[in-house]
């Protein structure tokens, strides 16, 4: 049974509430009454969170064409993992974002920003009408995630931050008693930010199995190749070195994603660090695997050729 | 100066007289009230006496060993959960090393995280100017959301910590070494933030000081008094948010402003009342600081003397824009 046994609460909500976000007034609805999804059979729930996943590809290229552009690259490589995070194994109720005992996720790669948006959309976070006011004047929705907007944890993208902050949310849950579970997520370039090895050591230290930290491992940074900038090899082993529980991983496999999640933590007493492997601007044939799609422009017509190749309108 | 009864109280005992052991002394008493309050270390248990803390509550105490980002990091984390973190550090490193961290997660992110940071100004002399926080007040008070205070004496060291229990946002608390022997303020005088007291009376010109430089700017006083100028001292331990109007009035009512600090000229009180005054009421000004160069090896008193931050410069100081 690939779902697990808990009863998560992820798209199982009825919401219709005026949030307040700096001087705009957003109103969120979404009256999607999906069920329980306890006995759904693995082939549909992979089916489900597939067609999710390319309707979030879907959207983070409309928010990036609503911004001129953005980080194509990096928002791609992400979108199957988020799909599975708030789609499957997150335990969260958008119509209360503050939830106490929602689980966690940080995006500590904030430049993947239009992702986190399109998946927050979908899940009913925010209105929908918000991806098109990717970077617009005083909207919520730029570049990277501010914590003011629903469902945002915490603003992000000066890199090298949300290891450390994710950390101390995992600390929070034990010090309250609380079972929530805490994800962060990390570019693999972000890695050459020394302030992640410090959280490293103390998650580990701290036997944080109540944190995971996902590794979009596209290979790829802003300038090049890592592995021609700073190599990070052998990366799993750096984690296993400092005391994480190491599983690597397909990250544009879902049945792999799924099955990695529903088995955390991977050993008690670890925090448990996926490295994914990806492949940046994935779905969209010309951004796949080139530091030119890092971030770029998207006009009408680049975005035409995006949603062509993603399809599933 | 009667300090009653409060003399012998224990924490001022063990306080033995640091602004940074008070700070210590008082998370004790948030303890008691505050079970939310969680004490983060960066290798600085002794720094700022925080073993009793340990002993009580070893499970609102975390150690991140020497790793000022990391520390700033966990503790937003923690501080989005609803736990009130107090992050134990020293000033040269808190405030420089993880600059970006107590911005972003911190400022930005209005997250209720206080910073005890001790050993601030050149309060570590002979540690040479690698060790020495002369640039802190500039960088944590040009943040939007930061509450900077500068404690003048374990009194107000004790009471401004007890007072960010009512502070819902991030807090950075400069303490530094060891301060009067005769505390410059009354225990019963409580702290009350972003309110400058008022320590002595006079009309003839103003100083405006903070921290370690108040007891100066007392002395300063008295020994202008013995000539006949009545110089008004203000003990400003909240640099943000400011207290325009006990600025204001004083420009107001006396011939000139003198402020007071260890901190260098650019970006710390002495800029923070400029920047005030120069937009308000344009006042004559004099900074006694520490000028734009790092400091050399010295005992902290031999350095405030060479670099000019002593009471015979604020004297001077004074007489220069009465006379």
């Amino acid at each position: 049974m690939a779902v697990g046994n808990e009863v998560r609460s992820a798209c199982r909500y009825q919401a219709r509430i005026m949030i307040t976000i700096g001087h705009h007034d957003c109103r969120l609805s979404d009256d999607r009454e999906t069920g329980e999804r306890m006995n759904e059979a693995r082939d549909e729930l992979l089916k489900r969170l597939e067609n999710e996943a390319r309707l979030l590809r879907r959207n983070l290229w409309r928010a990036l064409r609503a911004g001129g552009g953005g980080h194509a690259g990096g928002s791609s490589s992400a979108a199957d993992m988020l799909t599975a995070l708030y789609f499957h194994r997150m335990r969260l109720k958008p119509s209360e974002p503050d939830w106490p005992d929602r689980d966690r996720f940080v995006l500590s790669k904030g430049h993947a920003n239009a992702a986190l948006g399109a998946v927050l959309a979908q899940a009913g976070f925010i209105d929908d009408a918000l991806l098109d006011r990717f970077y617009h004047f005083e909207s919520p929705f730029g570049m990277h995630p501010d914590i003011k907007v629903p469902g945002v944890e915490m603003c992000t993208g000066a890199l090298g931050h949300g290891l450390a902050i994710a950390t101390g949310m995992a600390y929070g849950a034990r010090i309250q008693n609380k079972s929530f579970h805490t994800f962060v997520m990390l570019g693999d370039a972000e890695l050459h930010e020394g302030s992640n090895w410090e959280a490293a050591m103390a998650a580990a230290h701290y036997r944080l199995d109540n944190l995971t930290a996902i590794v979009d491992h596209n290979k790829i940074g802003q300038s090049g190749r890592i592995e021609e900038l700073i190599s990070l090899d052998p990366l799993a082993d750096k984690w296993r070195s400092f005391g994480w529980e190491v599983r690597e991983i397909d990250g544009h496999d879902m049945g792999q994603i799924v099955d990695t999640f529903d088995a955390l933590p991977l050993k008690k007493t670890r925090p448990t660090a996926i490295v994914a492997h990806t492949v940046k601007g994935k779905g969209v044939s010309f951004a796949e695997d080139t530091y030119l799609w890092h971030s770029n422009s998207v006009d009408d017509e680049v975005h035409a050729r995006a949603l062509k190749e993603l399809g599933g309108a | 100066m009667n300090m009653g009864a409060s003399t012998t109280a224990p924490w001022r005992e063990a306080s033995a007289n640091q602004t940074r052991l008070a700070f210590g002394q008082a998370l004790l008493a948030i303890g008691e009230r505050e079970s939310r309050a969680v004490v983060l270390s960066a290798d600085t248990q002794d720094l700022l006496g925080i073993r009793p803390w340990i002993a009580n509550w070893p499970d609102r105490f975390i150690e991140v060993g020497i790793a000022e980002q990391n520390a700033i990091g966990i503790a937003s984390g923690l501080a989005t959960t609803g736990l009130h973190p107090y992050v134990c550090a020293y000033a040269p490193f808190i405030a420089a090393r993880s600059m970006e961290q107590i911005r972003n997660d911190v400022a930005y992110a209005n997250q209720r995280v206080v910073i005890g940071a001790a050993a601030s100004g050149i309060s570590l002399g002979v540690a040479g100017g690698t060790h020495h926080a002369l640039e802190d007040l500039a960088l944590m008070r040009s943040m939007p959301n930061m509450t900077v205070i500068v404690p003048a004496d374990v009194n107000e060291a004790y009471h401004a910590t007890l007072a960010t229990l009512d502070i819902d946002g991030p807090v950075y608390l400069r303490l530094g070494g060891r301060t009067p022997e005769a505390p410059v303020t009354e225990d019963s005088a409580g702290f009350t933030l972003g309110r400058a007291s008022r320590l002595r009376p006079g009309n003839d010109v103003t100083v405006i000081a903070c921290g370690a430089m108040v007891e100066l700017a007392l002395k300063a006083s008295d020994a202008l008094k013995a000539e006949g100028i009545d110089a008004r001292v203000l003990n400003m331990h909240t640099i943000k948010p400011l207290d325009r109007e006990a600025i204001l009035q004083a420009a107001a009512e006396t011939s000139g402003i003198v402020t007071a600090e260890e901190h260098r000229f650019a970006g710390g009180l002495g800029g923070a009342v400029a920047e005030l005054l120069a937009v308000e009421r344009p006042t004559p000004m004099r900074m006694v600081a520490m000028p734009d160069e790092f400091a050399v090896v010295g005992p902290t008193v031999r350095l405030r003397e060479k670099y000019g931050m002593s009471a015979e410069a604020i004297v001077a100081a004074c007489k220069s824009l009465v006379g």
